[in-house]
């Protein structure tokens, strides 16, 4: 444990982005709230304000949560070829350090500290906003962004969203960890690149998209077997703003199906795929010292 | 006491090209063992193999493990020096070292901070802000605070001045060997290291071509400077290579007879430099 905090700590001495670009993206949310117009919140004071609060809460946390899925498939890519790019690889093997420990203090970072700082700051500047559109805005505007239940309720989910993330997408983390443990140059072009060749492939002599499916499902399935999409009349709350409709969820609880993860095949069937890929990635970090 | 490192048939391939050909070799403790040979002959290779950074064939321990498969545990009694400039740019000298202490369990904090204290070199800097030769005195400094049983250092010197390159050497001989450490070192620029070393290694095209210490080395060869009239008569004897230099003859001889060469010319043991010349060059006579 004491190796996985010491190198943990070192992803953060190396990659100065993990912090500053939540805090870029926290600032710039803050400035649009200090200075922005709020006209258009102001319009609807007639919307029911526990509608507008879950707007709010959910349009602020996925905003972090879609820069840091980019920022964490960068990390990843990068993170082992960053070693050997600059051959400081033979330092940091100098150190009774073993490689699958590296290896997985670099994955950890990607799927659970790296998710934890956005958490973070996406809550330090949701708390921020708040209180900002809340002295600036209709006093209507300003309750309905302090919901306590539904803050917890927020909470509750995000952190669910980053538990099932860290396994759904851990066949994604493994593949792009063996890129960057493999690629002698242009990581980012070499992850690309296999998946699409094979796509082809199999479009051009078979006339299928067996490959092109899966990967859809992976990168997008994740809503269908974490979260309820639907339980009937009751489950959605519809509310009026101008001409158009806002659909809410009744309760955020009602939207997380964690039996429903647990319990579906492809959760695990990609977890076994993503540890095999992570094993590949170990064995490439032990072999590969060269660019 | 059985050896510090022990090669039996090492091999390496890189596709089609051997890097090493089972390579036979001993390494005692408490030797500063120079290995030695032109670019491009295996000496890397050989270091990568040791230090459990590639996998090899054949038998290989190194204090007593596996190094491949034990590379971790290994590392706690050996360090190396792999290459000048490996520390990563964006490192501040102060983490280097919380860092080596936090998973080192062998690093001594007191000691790194001693060897830093005689540089210009401080904590709050990164190490893109150093030159070459500040960056090998950091890397040194953490080496060297380090209770290491096997210290191997690969082309340590190399892109640094003459300046660093002695201050380097001086630190290692004064401030770190001593009876219980063993130091195997690669370069190619032999006259820097010669006085140092207590044994060496030769390697050529992948394979071992001397394994011997420097007090055998006076018995094991010879080197003659002969005037030009006794050419044909030292000849006779076989060197394995000959030299010209000023309108005289230097030869080399392997397993010489003392008795019978005496009388050609000026007798002296061949120096490092002389003797990897003669070994590496000798075989296209």
């Amino acid at each position: 444990m004491n190796d996985y905090r010491w190198l943990v700590r070192r992803e953060f001495w190396e990659n100065r982005a993990i912090w500053m670009i939540p805090v870029g993206v926290g600032a710039f949310l803050i400035l649009a709230a200090l200075f922005g117009r709020i006209d258009m919140m102001s319009i609807s004071s007639q919307v029911p304000s526990r509608a507008v609060g879950e707007v709010f809460l959910i349009a602020v946390g996925a905003t972090f949560f879609a820069v840091m899925s980019i920022y964490s498939t960068w990390y990843l890519l990068d993170c082992l070829y960053a070693d050997r790019r600059d051959r400081s690889i033979l330092f940091w093997k100098s150190l009774p350090i073993s490689d699958a420990t590296t290896v997985l203090s670099k994955l950890a970072t990607a799927v659970i500290v790296i998710p934890l700082v956005y958490f973070a700051a996406a809550d330090l500047a949701t708390l921020l906003m708040a209180f900002i559109i809340s002295v600036r805005a209709h006093a209507a505007i300003g309750a309905a962004l302090w919901h306590a239940d539904l803050w917890l309720q927020l909470q509750a989910l995000w952190l669910y969203l980053i538990a099932t993330s860290a396994i759904w997408y851990l066949p994604m983390a493994g593949y792009l960890l063996v890129i960057s443990a493999l690629a002698k140059r242009a990581v980012m072009l070499w992850s690309i690149l296999p998946p699409v060749a094979l796509m082809l492939v199999e479009r051009w002599f078979f006339g299928t998209h067996v490959i092109a499916h899966y990967f859809v499902v992976r990168l997008i399935g994740l809503a269908q077997v974490a979260f309820h999409s639907d339980t009937g009349s009751g489950f959605w709350v519809t509310t009026m703003v101008d001409n158009g409709t806002v659909r809410t969820p009744a309760s955020i609880w009602s939207l997380i199906d964690a039996v429903g993860f647990v319990s579906s095949p492809a959760t695990w069937i990609g977890a076994a795929v993503g540890a095999a890929l992570v094993a590949c990635a170990i064995q490439l970090r032990m072999r590969r010292t060269e660019i | 006491m059985p050896p510090l490192i022990e090669a039996k048939d090492v091999s390496k391939k890189y596709g089609a090209h051997l890097a090493l050909d089972r390579a036979n070799f001993c390494v005692e403790a408490g030797r500063i063992v120079g290995l030695i040979g032109p670019n491009g002959a295996g000496k890397t290779t050989a270091l990568r193999a040791i230090l459990g950074l590639a996998d090899y064939e054949g038998e290989l321990i190194v204090l007593g493990r596996n190094p491949f498969r034990e590379r971790t545990a290994l590392m706690r009694d050996a360090c190396f020096i792999a290459d000048v400039a490996v520390l990563p740019s964006w490192l501040r000298v102060d983490q280097a070292i919380d860092f080596v202490a936090g998973v080192h369990p062998r690093f001594r904090r007191d000691r790194a901070l001693n060897l830093l204290a005689k540089t210009q070199i401080t904590g709050k800097r990164r190490m893109r802000e150093l030159s070459k030769g500040m960056k090998t005195q950091v890397h040194l400094a953490l080496t060297m605070a380090i209770d290491a049983k096997l210290l191997v250092l690969d082309e340590p010197t190399l892109g640094l001045d003459i300046l660093a390159r002695r201050a380097f050497y001086d630190a290692l001989v004064n401030d770190y060997m001593d009876e219980t450490r063993t130091i195997l070192i690669t370069t190619h620029q032999v006259e820097e290291v010669e006085n140092l070393l207590t044994d060496v290694l030769f390697i050529d095209k992948g394979r071992i071509v001397l394994d011997s210490s420097l007090e055998d080395i006076a018995t094991r060869y010879a080197a003659v400077t002969v005037t030009a009239d006794r050419v044909d008569a030292a000849r006779a004897e076989r060197p394995i290579f000959e030299r010209r230099m000023l309108g005289k003859v230097v030869f080399y001889f392997e397993q010489p007879d003392f008795t019978k060469l005496a009388p050609l010319g000026e007798l002296h043991t061949p120096s490092v430099s002389d003797l990897f010349v003669a070994k590496l060059s000798g075989g296209a006579e």
